[in-house]
């Protein structure tokens, strides 16, 4: 059965199909031609290999004590093609203060790190460009409602907040990655606001609705594709700032829960050991900074990709 | 010694307000004094009086009947006196009686103990209604006495000029705390302290071989258990707890976790102290079997279950992240699932005595080295809530125990007792963990004190006047009747004395504000002879009231002067078996905190 379709939809779609193919394939090739987003690329590109093929890389189950393989907790890094004795079982990063292999770890670590920093955005993302699209759209009272709640949210530091919301629900990651991701959403709602604002005063907005556009169909079909781009970009920078967030939380012991091995709960149970067992705290640690690096570097390509400024 | 009770918030809500005015009038009056205990006397001017004026005090007026115990009743709550106080009589201003129900071979060792510390009467009465005496308000008899506490940051001990002993050797002492061992040793390898306690079983080596530092090891007189709610599914299964107590490793844990000298518990008590290993060695390692165990018990191997611990640093738990974890990695090898969950640190102990956790991680350390120091204080008629019921067979053998001075007769009570707890294993005992102070090398008379009870008078901190001490946390309060928790008991061994005192880095009682104290033939009555003289802080001169009223204080309920810092008055019931005119607990146990439970 043929489609029936409105005259605007037979006048626009065509359009926007093809523009919207061309527009993003232009957008990976300036990110990719971006040195600092290639980097970025590279180093997310690794972190999400660890992450896919953790039980395959790793040697041991993250969680699994090797007391009964004869180790000792706090063992140094043992590499055999560095001249660690053969008999000694190779330990890539050592042995952390339970008797597990902190190499296993750190390589499961990078799962909950782009877990928590895609979910803990996207939540915000969702959430925060949803309230956003509808204070720009809506105006008036319901847009002073919804951008004086942002306001009054972003009074709180952002980790204080989420250490208060976390002291409320609970310690544990999920929870963590809820507090961070509240505290978040003040920040992509403004974004989205002020991008409709422009967007929505644009000729194309302005033709679709003499077209008889639906309000609907206004906003979810040509504002909010019109205004993806800047919360895309805040959204990739925010990753990192999420990432740090979710670790510190966890540092402090309201985030991850042992077993679990994240990141910055592996530095913070294992702080004490800075100066006998430094690899404990330096291989999440450095596993910590490279991941924020590298979303950092995407992000700012990302940007620089998609800013028609720096294009011509 | 090591826990910190905090049985109840209701002092603050105004509870406590309520209660005396109940129990105002209830309070027996004494025989020669002619009324109750004064509650308004505000000058320590009686304690000064001459022998002539002196009027002994005895509480209570008539001595408790024990062949009819009392029986208490509340709402549909009853019980009936445990304790084995019958009287205690001020005999004359210098000589003060303490008559028992039943013989208590530890009466010497218990009345040494920090929390029986002797308080001035007048000054009782005069501080205690609005808790002054707890912080502020601080009148002992030892070699130091209070001069600052600055919450948060340190307390100051100043020199007892008028002290009845050897006068302190350091004018000053300053204590610190900090919960992070690295933290303490760091501030010992700084110079900023002069001793620190715990050190974290790592650093064992680092201190040994700092030519600037010395360790002194402290003995393993401590145990550290994984405890079950007997009353909360699935825990309420002995096959389940016994398969547990199978299933752990206890070996790997003091090997990895605990610093050299520490060992896995066979017996819920240590060794080295008499009696305490009687009975069957604890449950050989066998995972297999426990597997099979739990599955034959109907276990619930889906669900998982909560762990509750905190995260306070002991001797006999010196890695509490770590062993908790290694104890969720081992229960996960026989299939038991476990969530850890961090509790506070200031509400963990009074959740725990009231039976709030289903399964937990929890130790003691020794106050008295005598076997009823640890299992009547977990297992006994006055031992709290935290195991949930408790076993009759148990307590009669504890009970057996305490009472008999045959030690031959003693030691089989005490087998049979051990080979009823491994059998309804309330707990699985762990390891008996070995600990350490580290010191700075010149400070001369530094010492361990096997409980954690250092006297600091006795030590000379190289050329300095001021002797600063580093611990693991700040006491919730100074008033140790009411406190447990041994950082606070330390200090109050500083600025108070019993009857008798641990010697210095011993366990043995020695007279300290008592000359002597003799029993009579059954041991059932014990006569103490004051020192004459001894003069409190804040003034005021010891005499028999001042002991008659610090004990009383304790032991009964509805005494005016039975407040403390929270009211829990914890370890009087524990070393005295029970208080007069408890108050019940939710569950309906009595208890002698202010205020039930």
């Amino acid at each position: 059965m043929a489609a029936i379709t409105s005259p605007a939809d037979r006048l626009i779609d065509p359009l926007t199909t093809t523009r919207t193919a061309s527009l993003w394939r232009d957008t990976l090739a300036n990110i990719v031609r971006q040195r600092n987003a290639r980097v970025g690329l590279v180093i997310l590109g690794i972190l999400l290999f660890a992450a896919i093929f953790a039980d395959v890389v790793a040697a041991y189950n993250p969680d699994k004590v090797l007391f009964d393989q004869g180790i000792k907790r706090l063992s140094a890094p043992c590499i055999h093609l560095l001249g660690c004795p053969a008999t000694t079982p190779e330990h890539l990063f050592g042995i952390d203060a339970n008797g597990r292999d902190e190499f296993s770890r750190v390589l499961h670590g990078a799962r909950i790190s782009l877990q928590v920093g895609f979910l803990t955005v996207g939540f915000a993302i969702v959430i925060g460009s949803l309230l956003g699209l509808i204070a720009g759209y809506a105006s008036g009272r319901i847009e002073t409602v919804i951008m004086r709640t942002m306001d009054v949210l972003l009074v709180f530091p952002a980790l204080l907040l989420a250490i208060a919301i976390v002291a409320a629900l609970g310690p544990g990651l999920i929870n963590a990655q809820l507090a961070i991701g509240i505290v978040a959403i003040p920040v992509y709602a403004r974004i989205m606001r002020s991008s409709v604002l422009s967007v929505r005063q644009s000729d194309f907005v302005t033709g679709s609705r003499a077209l008889g556009e639906s309000p609907i169909g206004l906003v979810f079909r040509r504002i909010l594709p019109n205004s993806l781009t800047p919360t895309i970009v805040a959204g990739t920078l925010g990753i990192a700032g999420a990432v740090l967030d979710v670790a510190a939380l966890s540092f402090l012991g309201l985030g991850a829960q042992p077993p679990t091995s994240e990141w910055g709960s592996m530095v913070g149970q294992d702080r004490g050991y800075l100066f006998t067992a430094p690899h404990l705290v330096f291989f999440p640690g450095v596993a910590l900074a490279m991941t924020v690096f590298g979303f950092n570097l995407l992000g700012d390509g990302i940007r620089d990709a998609l800013d028609p400024r720096l294009n011509r | 010694m090591s826990r910190t009770t905090r049985w109840s918030r209701l002092a603050s809500l105004g509870v406590l307000s309520i209660v005396f005015s109940a129990c105002a009038g209830s309070v027996s009056p004494s025989p020669s004094s002619g009324g109750a205990p004064s509650t308004g006397a505000s000058q320590p001017a009686a304690s000064a009086a001459s022998a002539a004026a002196f009027t002994a005090k005895a509480y209570p007026e008539t001595a408790v009947d024990c062949a009819n115990p009392p029986k208490y009743t509340s709402g549909s709550n009853s019980a009936t006196y445990t304790g084995i106080f019958k009287q205690i009589t001020a005999v004359d201003q210098l000589t003060v009686k303490f008559d028992l129900c039943s013989a208590d071979v530890a009466f010497l060792s218990k009345i040494a103990f920090a929390s029986n510390n002797i308080q001035d009467s007048d000054w009782l009465n005069a501080h205690a209604k609005d808790k002054s005496i707890t912080h502020d308000a601080i009148n002992g008899t030892a070699a130091y006495q209070l001069k600052e506490w600055v919450p948060g940051a340190q307390v100051t001990l100043e020199a007892n000029p008028n002290y009845w002993g050897d006068k302190a050797k350091a004018q000053t002492v300053v204590i610190k705390w900090s919960k992070e061992a690295t933290q303490r040793l760091q501030d010992l390898q700084a110079g900023t302290v002069d001793g620190i306690d715990n050190v974290a079983p790592d650093d064992f080596q680092t201190v040994q071989n700092d030519p600037n530092l010395q360790i002194l090891p402290r003995e393993a007189l401590n145990i550290l258990y994984l405890g079950f709610n007997v009353n909360q599914a699935p825990w309420n299964n002995e096959k389940v707890r016994q398969a547990i107590a199978m299933g752990l490793d206890r070996k790997r844990i003091a090997d990895n976790f605990y610093p050299p000298g520490s060992e896995a518990a066979d017996y819920f008590t240590p060794c080295a102290i008499p009696l305490a290993c009687g009975g069957d060695k604890w449950y050989a390692t066998d995972t297999a079997k426990a597997k099979q165990m739990l599955t034959d018990a109907g276990f619930d191997f889906s669900k998982t279950y909560d762990f509750h611990y905190r995260t306070k640093v002991r001797s006999y738990l010196p890695s509490p992240t770590q062993v908790a974890t290694d104890l969720q990695s081992q229960l996960a090898d026989i299939g038991v699932k476990i969530s850890l969950v961090v509790e506070k640190d200031d509400t963990y102990l009074s959740d725990e005595a009231q039976g709030k956790f289903p399964l937990f991680l929890l130790g003691w350390g020794a106050d008295y080295p005598d076997v009823t120091d640890f299992l009547d204080v977990h297992f006994g008629t006055g031992a709290n809530s935290g195991f949930g019921k408790k076993f009759d067979d148990l307590t009669k053998s504890l009970a057996a125990g305490a009472a008999e001075s045959d030690q031959t007769k003693r030691g089989q009570d005490y087998t049979d007792a051990n080979n009823q707890v491994r059998t309804h294993v309330p707990m699985v005992p762990l390891v008996h963990g070995a600990s350490a102070t580290a010191w700075k090398k010149d400070v001369q008379n530094a010492h361990s004190s096997p409980i954690g009870s250092e006297y600091f008078f006795v030590m000379t901190p190289g050329d300095r006047t001021q002797l600063v001490w580093s611990q693991n946390s700040e006491p919730s309060g100074l008033y140790c009747g009411d406190e447990s928790d041994g950082d606070a008991l330390r200090i109050c061994s500083q600025i108070f004395d019993s009857l008798y005192n641990y010697k210095v880095a011993g366990l043995d009682p020695e007279p300290a504000l008592a000359t002597s104290c003799d029993p009579n033939a059954d041991l059932t009555s014990w006569t103490c002879k004051l020192r004459d003289g001894v003069q409190f802080q804040k003034g005021g001169t010891l005499d028999a009231n001042d002991v008659v009223d610090s004990m009383a204080a304790q032991w009964d309920v509805k005494n005016p002067l039975h407040v403390g810092n929270l009211g829990a008055n914890w370890y009087f019931p524990t070393l005295f078996g029970g208080c007069l005119n408890p108050n019940f607990d939710k569950d309906g146990a009595q208890t002698c905190a202010v205020g039930g439970s």
